[in-house]
């Protein structure tokens, strides 16, 4: 029996298609997979069916009946539950508080809590997944990660007795589990199968997905195919559906003329990273690969200066970075990931932005703000990343995605760095101001800029860089070589399974 | 958005208060929009007009200072018990401002590198500065002997001004000095610039290579400093010091840039607004005072006025944003 049909689902976020054409049917008592690269609209799909989002266009329907999805409250009254890879628990409050939040809670006496009675409910709501040993009164925030994982799963299986749920919606959820606390997981999905309840299963996890699930949906740019039972999948035909390229463009950069090692990196650890050491030779662009949080954007900030151990080397000398104004100030340059959270001031000028961390230098006497200065900066860099702008003084909260992410590359290149650390350099903007600014890192790679370039769009980095560094859970897995490489091949050297 | 809403928002503060002032200089004729009274406001509102252009370097940056009236009070105290003390007037002086600049980085230690929110680090000081200006006073007011003449006559002399047959009073002359000082720091200067960088998107700030840390603790300092200065100009003015003198600067201070915010274009911080928006308070406030209206219903107007200043320039933000 068909429980949820999803046909033809199409939105686009702000003319950027985000889902195209996606359908998805799940019967009941099934696990059936959602799989898909990074950017293949899972997540676009996931909103919608938690009234997060609403679709351009398409029909949802539950039990052959059209269903509309207005809000999470909608979700949840028509037995929709979501697991989402964020905690959302409230980390202060007791086990038990958390797995009925939302819910009455038992009372004596009518206003007084029946703490005892709530704790005897949670208990049993956490065996009947198979959890003993986590204590009700526990304060959540001082349980292990997995065990608050398991908590919150726990929270999600509580039936609410009005609208009991019927399809549960797990978006990475082992993705912080250990293998103890993850066949937990799977031991209550086999639960609910059998009481006759829905998994759709949202994951990077090849091995998980073959062995828990029993159909897959593959979505590749927005659309999916049929789905296919999982049975008659293998690992690699699973990566090649998801990539859509067994041949691919398998035309790879010019290999870079080796100079000499512009950026040297030893046993850099912290922030879950596991003592990475690198060597980045000037003129090179060396990518950064991993799934889902592998740590390339930390490895970035902990290049930086945000690290807490390990050594790094400038040009051959011993340099100690404590904060990211040492290191621009080394000639380092940085476009972090989020560009309105982390990178620009939105309510300042372009000239404003782009001089940020080259004040210093262009002040007289370093202090005096030399205003001439700073937009004869804006505007040849500006020229140089092709940014349109109404001028100098236009505030860049009034630019385009692509022409804010312009402004953060003006301000790296314009002080001529040694080193360029990029994080997801192109994310979010439009194809023509991608290729600008990939023309504009092979020149500056010409010009003898080291760059450090950490992506989640496979073809980028094979487009951009000679060689990419695999990162596996916060360790440096390998290097490999793009020549010949394929978006497929990648996907497979990122799941640790590529010799 | 109707024009007329969006010149609300803009303008909205500068119409009001010209409605108001204009009311006064309809009804009191003859004593308002008077040199000499003009002259006298700007005197009386000269040690709010220092500590509000020094609470805009921190506002500037997103966060504020709580404890500035306090560190005035203390700053007033601590001078006379130098004077009494050492004898020497530039000492005493001297003390007082040493004494704010350290409250003032206590603050920004607090606030920049133990990672305190600003409300409770400078709430705290506050509290502990107040009681520190009581101990050191033993509560009483220190006069007479304690304050110098020659520290009293700082306040009550001037500088002829010719065009319009008065006096400019130096402490409006000392306030006009410190705001212009500010302005240029704030505005011309690359560390103001990075203030204002940090109160746009710290993170991103730090992340560019501002060094977010440094400039919150030093720009507590200056706060502390700002404060210290004014204690000073206040004891002089009244030849005494007690431990409470200062303590209407603190609200009075962050309301005056808050008006000051309003009137300006981005809705930053800036210092010539700020000293608009004390200008503004001091007018409004003397206008009432002429017309013998009480001081609690002063209180009241004052506080309707920032809030009716606020609420327009900030209306239909939130939906368009």
């Amino acid at each position: 029996m068909t429980l949820l049909s999803v046909s033809h689902l199409a939105k686009a976020y702000g003319g950027v298609p985000a889902l195209r054409d996606a359908s998805l049917e799940v019967e009941a008592g099934e696990a059936h997979a959602l799989v898909g690269e990074n950017g293949a609209g899972k997540s676009t799909l996931i909103r919608i069916l938690a009234g997060v989002t609403e679709p351009d266009s398409g029909a949802i329907s539950l039990d052959g009946r059209p269903a509309a999805i207005s809000s999470a409250r909608e979700a949840q009254r028509l037995g929709l539950r979501f697991l989402h890879q964020e905690l959302n628990t409230l980390p202060r409050m007791s086990v038990a508080e958390n797995l009925f939040l939302g819910r009455v809670y038992p009372r004596r006496l009518v206003p007084f809590v029946d703490w005892r009675a709530l704790n005897a409910r949670a208990a049993e709501a956490l065996a009947s997944f198979g959890v003993t040993d986590i204590a009700p009164d526990a304060v959540l925030g001082r349980l292990r990660v997995g065990d608050r994982l398991v908590v919150k799963i726990a929270a999600t299986f509580l039936d609410d007795e009005a609208s009991p749920g019927r399809i549960f919606v797990m978006d990475e959820p082992t993705a912080a589990l250990n293998e103890r606390e993850s066949e937990r997981l799977f031991g209550a999905i086999a639960e609910l199968k059998k009481r006759g309840a829905a998994v759709i299963y949202v994951s990077h996890r090849i091995e998980e997905i073959l062995s828990v699930c029993d159909r897959v949906t593959v979505l590749r740019d927005g659309v999916s195919q049929d789905a296919v039972a999982a049975n008659d999948l293998t690992r690699a035909s699973l990566i090649e559906r998801m990539t859509g390229r067994s041949d691919a463009q398998a035309q790879g950069p010019t290999p870079a003329h080796a100079g000499r090692v512009a950026l040297k990196i030893e046993r850099l650890a912290g922030d879950g990273l596991e003592a990475i050491s690198l060597e980045l030779c000037k003129g090179e662009i060396l990518g950064l690969a991993g799934l889902g949080d592998a740590g390339g954007d930390r490895l970035l900030r902990a290049i930086m200066g945000e690290s807490a151990t390990g050594a790094v080397a400038l040009d051959g000398e011993p340099v100690r970075f404590r904060k990211p104004a040492d290191a621009w100030a080394h000639g380092l340059a940085y476009v972090p990931r989020e560009r309105r959270a982390e990178g620009l001031l939105m309510k300042h000028a372009v000239a404003a932005n782009v001089a940020l961390p080259h004040l210093t230098r262009l002040g007289r006497l370093g202090l005096w703000l030399d205003r001439p200065a700073e937009r004869r900066m804006a505007e040849n860099f500006g020229a140089r990343v092709k940014l349109r702008a109404t001028g100098p003084l236009q505030r860049v909260s009034k630019l385009s995605g692509g022409n804010q992410q312009k402004v953060l590359f003006a301000r790296a290149v314009a002080g001529a760095p040694r080193v360029l650390l990029l994080d997801e350099p192109t994310r979010g903007v439009d194809i023509g101001a991608k290729y600008e600014i990939h023309t504009l890192l092979g020149e500056m790679a010409a010009e003898g800029a080291a760059i450090l370039v950490s992506s989640s769009d496979y073809e980028e980095l094979i487009a951009l860089c000679p060689r990419i560094a695999i990162l596996i859970g916060g360790r440096l897995s390998h290097v490999v070589a793009t020549e010949g490489l394929t978006p497929q091949r990648l996907l497979e050297h990122c799941y640790g399974d590529a010799a | 958005m109707s024009a007329a809403l969006r010149i609300l928002r803009r303008h909205g503060t500068l119409i009001g208060v010209a409605i108001v002032l204009g009311y006064f200089w309809l009804h009191l004729p003859t004593t308002f929009v008077t040199a000499r009274n003009l002259i006298n406001v700007s005197q009386q509102m000269s040690m709010l007009a220092v500590v509000a252009s020094t609470m805009t370097i921190v506002m500037a940056m997103g966060d504020f200072d709580l404890s500035v009236g306090s560190m005035a009070s203390l700053s007033g105290v601590v001078a006379a018990v130098a004077f009494i003390a050492i004898g020497s007037i530039p000492l005493g002086v001297a003390a007082a401002l040493a004494m704010g600049v350290v409250c003032g980085l206590a603050n920004g230690f607090l606030v920049a590198y133990v990672g305190i929110l600003p409300f409770i680090a400078t709430l705290g000081a506050m509290t502990l500065l107040s009681g520190f200006a009581f101990w050191l006073s033993g509560g009483k007011t220190l006069f007479g002997g304690a304050i110098p003449r020659a520290f009293s006559d700082f306040a009550r002399g001037g500088v002829p001004f010719g065009p319009l047959d008065a006096t400019l009073p130096n402490l409006t002359i000392l306030a006009l000095v410190i705001a212009v000082v500010v302005w240029l720091f704030l505005e011309q200067t690359t560390i103001g610039r990075r203030l204002y960088a940090i109160g746009d998107n710290a993170e991103a700030a730090r992340l560019a290579g501002v060094p977010v840390r440094a400039l919150r603790f030093a720009a507590f300092g200056l706060s502390g400093l700002g404060a210290a200065v004014a204690g000073l100009m206040y004891a002089s003015r009244v030849s005494s010091a007690n431990p409470t003198q200062g303590a209407g600067l603190m609200l009075d201070s962050i309301a005056a840039v808050f008006l000051g915010q309003t009137m300006t274009e981005e809705g930053e911080p800036r210092v010539f607004a700020t000293l608009a928006g004390v200008a503004a308070l001091g007018l409004i406030g003397n206008g009432l005072t002429q017309m013998n209206v009480d001081s609690y219903v002063r209180d009241m107007l004052t506080g309707a006025i920032v809030i009716a200043a606020v609420a327009a320039s900030s209306f239909g933000k939130s939906r368009a944003g």
